[in-house]
């Protein structure tokens, strides 16, 4: 469960980016974030992964309570979140599956864990074969997907996807819908932000509109604009 | 069950951490070899300037030690007045060792001494062979209190007793107040030596680490953002400069001993130097000096590498 209430961001310079923002996400959801550029949406994610303190309101994400989390207590938030980027943030020294096994290795699994684990998340993201290559000569598509499996090797009950699209072909982008899909199918909730009309008209998800920081509309099955 | 599973992962990050760090010594090969030779250098006159200091104490001790104050006694001294005297001396602190020499002994000392010389002997015959006066002969505890020795001495009640005063061989006292002053200057130059390589090393260790953080720092925010705690990313630059401490610690107790082992048989055929090199090369010593050496360079890397980590690696803000 996600909740946020009434959550306010204020940046210096009175710069508001996200104005008393409420919003009830029960598990399992599938939620499309959508508002242009600058609108928030960006902001809050960042708020949810604890990148950014909120300024007034209130953030739970499960049993934790982002007012009582103290700073120690932020990399074990972020172990039970899984977070997608636009730009992917793979490490470029390490072949595909030393990036995935590196969500691992942080919280202390043994090699014949990781050994186990890694090629099970590579199969659902449809890497299978491509283990040793490096992030430069995958496609953008492939990297992301990368990143999604880094998301999700620990079995997060939420997953962020920060406009996973955003850099891809059409092609590509639906690819990684499908997988989003999927995931979202084993269990975990999934808070989605995009530009991608098309891609919004057609999952037929809960669509939520933030523009200028505020929530304007939420919408069950909503689309781009409706 | 579930304490044992996290001790186990804490031992496999541990491990890990290690592993990185030791992989990263390798990533900036030239920093990390300019950073472990200024340190090398470092703990070398370190470790050097104590085994000089320790030789050179003992020496200077033994030579004090085999210096003599003679005090000489006028030949009708009563026994009373003597042993006043002798209760005098014994009784304070500045007195190592006393022996009294008699009038007997004196003239034995004297005929055993220059029992090649004739003409001297045969001197010593017509002045009559009791010519000599007995004395007490006194080491002082140190080179400097040789006068306090002096001063009980010369007090006016043993005026009519005391012939005369002979404050060891001037020459030789000379020497070693040279020799002890010369070992002041060396004891200031090493440290002056060690301050300020130790503060090279530091600024070489702190600027490596600087740049690994910069260079690392994509990878740095990645880690943060997939729930790395602080420590596992400290981990890694707290190795790598602790290894650029064992290496130079390891490096520099090598060198040195291979001097110790190169110039001490020979120093250790003198009296002075033979106990120094027996302390040095003892193999209790020896762990001592390289488990300190080692622990003195971890100390400067580790140091160094907190320094950089708290001005660039920020972590305090997630």
């Amino acid at each position: 469960m996600i909740l946020l209430d009434r959550v306010t961001k204020t940046y210096a310079g009175n710069v508001t980016a996200i104005d008393k923002f409420s919003l009830h996400v029960e598990p399992d959801e599938f939620v499309i974030i959508i508002g242009s550029s600058g609108a928030g949406k960006s902001t809050l994610l960042k708020l949810l992964t604890r990148e950014e303190k909120q300024t007034s309101g209130k953030i739970v994400i499960g049993n934790i309570d982002y007012d009582k989390l103290r700073d120690k207590e932020i990399p074990l938030l972020r172990r039970k979140i899984g977070v997608v980027f636009q730009d992917f943030k793979l490490l470029s020294n390490r072949n595909v599956f030393e990036n995935v096994a590196f969500a691992l290795e942080i919280v202390g699994h043994s090699n014949r864990e990781i050994k186990e684990t890694v090629p099970k998340v590579l199969r659902v993201v449809g890497l299978t074969g491509k283990e040793k290559r490096m992030p430069a000569a995958l496609s953008g598509g492939e990297r992301q997907r990368v990143a999604i499996a880094r998301a999700i090797v620990r079995q997060p009950k939420i997953l962020i996807a920060d406009e996973p699209t955003g850099n891809l072909d059409p092609k590509h982008a639906w690819d990684i819908m499908r997988i989003l899909e999927k995931i979202n199918r084993f269990g975990t909730t999934v808070l989605l932000t995009t530009h991608n009309q098309e891609i919004v008209n057609k999952l037929k998800r809960r669509v939520v509109t933030i523009d200028d920081g505020r929530l304007t509309s939420d919408k069950t099955r909503g689309d781009y604009g409706s | 069950m579930k304490k044992d599973r996290n001790i186990k992962r804490r031992l496999i990050t541990i491990y890990r951490l290690t592993l990185t760090g030791a992989v990263n010594v390798f990533r900036n090969a030239w920093l990390s070899l300019a950073a472990m030779a200024v340190m090398f250098v470092a703990l070398s006159i370190l470790l050097f300037s104590v085994a000089l200091n320790i030789t050179t104490s003992n020496a200077i001790t033994g030579l004090s030690r085999n210096l003599k104050v003679s005090i000489y006694l006028q030949d009708d001294v009563s026994d009373d007045n003597r042993f006043s005297i002798e209760s005098a001396l014994a009784s304070s602190e500045y007195v190592a060792e006393l022996e009294y020499v008699s009038k007997d002994e004196a003239r034995q000392r004297f005929t055993e001494s220059f029992r090649d010389d004739e003409a001297l002997l045969e001197g010593l015959f017509l002045v009559g062979s009791d010519s000599l006066p007995a004395s007490y002969e006194v080491s002082a505890t140190s080179l400097e209190d040789f006068d306090k020795v002096e001063e009980i001495a010369l007090r006016t009640e043993f005026e009519e007793s005391i012939e005369s005063i002979t404050l060891g061989r001037t020459d030789a006292r000379k020497t070693i107040e040279q020799a002890a002053s010369v070992q002041q200057y060396i004891t200031a130059g090493s440290v002056f030596a060690v301050i300020i390589f130790t503060v090279i090393s530091v600024l070489i260790i702190f600027n490596t680490i600087r740049i690994a953080i910069f260079t690392r720092s994509e990878e740095i925010k990645n880690m943060k953002l997939i729930g790395a705690t602080p420590w596992y990313i400290r981990g890694p630059f707290l190795v790598e400069a602790s290894i650029y401490g064992i290496i130079a610690g390891v490096l520099a107790v090598t060198a040195v001993y291979a001097i110790v082992y190169s110039v001490g048989p020979t120093l250790a055929t003198q009296e002075e130097f033979r106990q120094s090199y027996e302390f040095i090369t003892e193999t209790s010593t020896m762990i001592m000096a390289t488990a300190a050496t080692i622990a003195s360079g971890i100390l400067v890397g580790a140091l160094s590498s907190m320094l950089a980590m708290s001005k660039h690696l920020r972590l305090k803000h997630w």
